[in-house]
């Protein structure tokens, strides 16, 4: 679904952090990126390498210190939805009220935003739990309504840091799936930061991956998979081939 | 039978403590007029009963206003002082003079402010509780959840929004804390301003002291120590009750997915 | 650095031991006041420092100053100062509950305990002073008992006795309290207020004060220096009363809240209380049997003890 999605252009983009006094250290050194709409990008990379950080500014929580981000088109607060590595619920409010939060902050209505909040959940298989709180949830189904919660302003810029990371395989898997089908769906851009060489070749249409130092991309790679992915795909050797590319260049 | 195991591990040190004390004082080990016999404590609260339960009742109105504007003030004042680092640095040391004076030194001075009655025990209880209702908020609504703060900053929160939707309630457990040791404070405040102002238990130990009566001194201030217990439980109980939801038990939280 | 610290640490307390090592040897005996260093601790303070007296009979005092509360009958009971300074009715009911003090030296030989008012209320007698207004009491002592037995309190209302601080009184015309009558009135009058005092001991209740008191055990195991210890202080008064100054200077250097002069007036208001044609026959701090049964008499009748106890008991004349 082209159209649904945002395109993001990256020129020179220089991130600074304080090392010794003289001596900053540039976490990103001149990046160039170009994303397009509806792309589901994985940024793959060694741990200090910038990717959070990259991810931080393009969700604008985080200013350049040199280059620009520009999105195509342009958008309101309703444009992006961040998932964090743990899902980070509210713990005094139920799992309607969590998924509801964005569209609360904004100033939407209470029975429009119980409405977008309850169809979020479908799309993620929770209804039932809907009157529960987040200290009587799983792990995965606290990500679950982190995941309603990023949909629920039906966001054409989706961005997540590791979210699977904290999760039981089995539940990584079902996750994978699900979150790729929620993609195919609606057709947003995502751009999905993981270690896992093997997640980031299942669920994504390309790859980057980031140098150590300096945030360089080492590698972009435009997966050579099927469209439909299932959990089939783990086996296949297809898979495998992607990601001894992606693990060399990781390595080198 | 609940109720039971849950009382008997503190009752138990408690029975033999008195046993003992009881047996030493009877056998001239310790001298009644220093140390007076547990039976004798009981009896005096016995023989008094009008009077002590009046001068609880008299402590608990004193300690229980205190603890309340305690309560309000500090929660309103930590959250000032957390709206800037600024305002912060300028106040938070006024805040702790309130931890460190020693509440038996200004009492007189409180006398001589607010004259002799339950008004001064009031102040005096809320001078000694305020700064762990402050200091325990402010701690609490600083150390929000960055992620969560992000969260509201993305999609575009007012700072009133993120104070009263977030760090407000994300607080909460901490705040409790802080009310938790207030309690005590607040009872303690109570009794050392009655010392200086007059009336409830603070006013029956000094003339019980006066008057070398070890066994009502020993009355009042088990009173006293029982009014500030119910204080701290009653905020325990309201503690659990709220927070309820946020802390469910281990069982439920094992669900299937 | 933490090698230079420790040996740093080591010089400074390493004397400090030694010194504290020979201390231990020699057997220190306390005397715990019950009160700032003042006017009224004079001859303890000048059987110190002025006459030598104490020296020369072997005697290495520790004067222990007190303040509001200090629990001298108990200490003294307890064991943890040998001597003290207590008020006569506090010794009888200490007695009656088992704790065995014994009156020695009585400096005070009428009790310096008033109330004192607003002079411009024109009060003529105690008991006008409970008609109205506000009464600052130690609801406990027995002469407060004694008043409210007298005149009832039901026209007043009594607040805690603020320790000798007089800010309210100042400030508060209807506001008496109880006072030394040779401490707060002077203060008072500096500050500009006329005041009347009213001597608690015209009511009849007038107990020996500022008593030295020991342990029965201790005057039964150390006769010989409990009987020093008297003679000591005896003369030790004897010096403070000829010469007050050099005395009340030591005493103003430990307790700077009282200033000189009112040191010296109130060294000159007290003599009255301390020497009378009594001490002058039978010597300072003597005391009396039938003093000692009225005192004990008055303090049953107010219910403090619940029985008479043995008069002779109280103290020993040494």
């Amino acid at each position: 679904m082209a159209g649904a999605g945002v395109a993001l252009r990256l020129e020179g983009v220089r991130r600074v952090f304080d090392g010794t006094l003289n001596n900053p250290v540039a976490v990103i050194a001149g990046m160039d990126l170009r994303i397009e709409a509806g792309e589901f990008l994985a940024v793959l990379g060694p741990s200090g390498c910038g990717k959070s950080t990259l991810l931080r500014m393009i969700a604008r929580l985080d200013q350049p210190d040199g280059g620009s981000i520009v999105r195509e088109p342009e958008g309101g607060r309703a444009q992006t939805a961040f998932v964090f590595q743990d899902a980070h619920l509210l713990p005094w409010r139920n799992v309607l009220d969590n998924a509801a939060l964005p569209l609360e902050l904004m100033g939407v209505a209470r029975a429009e935003r119980r409405e977008a909040a309850l169809a979020a959940l479908g799309q993620v298989n929770l209804l039932e739990a809907v009157d529960r709180y987040p200290a009587q949830l799983s792990g995965g189904m606290r990500m679950r309504v982190s995941l309603a919660r990023a949909l629920v302003t039906e966001p054409r810029l989706l961005l997540l840091d590791e979210p699977f990371a904290a999760l039981d395989e089995i539940t990584r898997f079902h996750l994978d799936v699900q979150l790729r089908q929620l993609w195919r769906s609606r057709g947003m851009t995502v751009i999905f930061v993981t270690h896992s060489i093997s997640e980031a070749a299942f669920l994504a249409n390309r790859a980057v991956v980031m140098s150590r130092r300096g945030g360089a991309i080492k590698l972009d790679r435009t997966m050579e998979l099927p469209e439909q992915r299932t959990n089939e795909l783990r086996a296949d050797p297809r898979l495998g081939q992607e990601m001894k590319l992606l693990l060399g260049a990781i390595e080198e | 039978m609940k109720t039971l195991r849950a009382i008997l591990p503190p009752l138990i040190p408690f029975v033999a403590i008195t046993a003992t004390m009881e047996f030493l004082v009877r056998e001239g080990f310790i001298r009644s007029y220093l140390l007076p016999a547990p039976s004798a404590v009981f009896l005096a609260i016995w023989e008094n009963w009008g009077e002590l339960a009046q001068a609880m009742l008299k402590t608990s109105a004193s300690a229980l206003a205190g603890f309340v504007l305690s309560t309000f003030t500090g929660i309103a004042a930590a959250v000032l002082l957390s709206s800037s680092r600024w305002v912060q640095k300028a106040f938070y040391p006024y805040a702790v003079f309130f931890q460190t004076v020693p509440v038996i030194a200004i009492a007189p001075l409180l006398v001589i402010w607010f004259g002799y009655g339950m008004q001064t025990v009031i102040a005096s209880a809320f001078v000694v509780s305020i700064f762990p209702v402050i200091a325990n908020t402010l701690t609490g609504i600083l150390s929000t959840d960055p992620a969560l703060r992000d969260l509201f900053r993305l999609y575009g929160a007012t700072p009133a929004m993120t104070l009263f939707k977030l760090r407000f309630p994300a607080a909460l457990p901490q705040i409790f804390t802080g009310l938790r040791v207030a309690a005590g404070l607040a009872v303690i405040g109570a009794i050392v301003g009655e010392f200086i102002g007059g009336g409830g238990l603070g006013s029956v130990v000094d003339v019980a002291r006066t008057q070398q009566r070890v066994d009502k001194v020993f009355a009042a201030v088990l009173l006293a120590s029982l009014l500030g217990l119910a204080l701290f439980g009653s905020i325990n109980l309201i503690s659990r009750i709220t927070l309820r939801r946020w802390h469910a038990s281990e069982q439920t939280s094992q669900q299937a997915q | 650095m933490l090698r230079r610290a420790f040996l740093k640490t080591a010089l400074k307390t390493g004397p400090a031991l030694g010194l504290l090592a020979a201390c231990g040897k020699s057997a220190k005996i306390r005397l715990a006041l019950d009160w700032k260093p003042e006017p009224e601790f004079g001859g303890f303070y000048a059987a110190r420092f002025e006459s030598n007296g104490v020296d020369q009979r072997g005697l290495d005092v520790e004067i222990l100053p007190g303040g509001a509360g200090t629990p001298t009958v108990q200490m003294v009971g307890a064991g943890s100062a040998e001597f003290g300074i207590v008020a006569g009715d506090e010794l009888v009911v200490a007695r009656s509950k088992g704790n065995n003090v014994v009156a020695l030296f009585a400096v005070y030989q009428d009790s310096p305990l008033g109330i004192m008012a607003h002079a411009s209320r024109n009060l003529s007698s105690i008991g006008d002073v409970f008609k109205a207004g506000t009464v600052a009491l130690q609801k406990g002592l027995p002469f407060a008992a004694l008043l409210e037995k007298k005149y009832g309190f039901s026209h007043v209302r009594v607040v805690p006795s603020p320790n000798g601080d007089i800010t309210a009184f100042l400030n508060d015309e209807m506001f008496a309290q109880q006072c030394y009558i040779t401490s707060e009135p002077l203060t008072a009058r500096k500050k500009g207020v006329a005041v009347k005092t009213f001597p608690v001991s015209d009511t009849g209740f007038n107990p020996y004060s500022t008593v030295l008191a020991t342990s029965d055990e201790t005057l039964h195991k150390n006769p010989d220096m409990v009987k020093s210890m008297v003679a000591a202080v005896r003369e030790g008064w004897r010096a403070y009363l000829d010469d007050p100054k050099p005395t009340n200077e030591k005493m103003h250097q430990m307790n700077p809240s009282m200033d000189a002069d009112t040191f010296a007036e109130v060294a000159e208001v007290q003599k009255p209380f301390i020497e009378s044609d009594e001490t002058g026959k039978n010597g300072l701090g003597t005391m009396t049997k039938a003093r000692w049964e009225t005192l004990i008499a008055q303090l049953k009748d107010l219910g403090y003890i619940p029985a008479a106890i043995p008069a002779e008991e109280c103290f020993r004349e040494l």
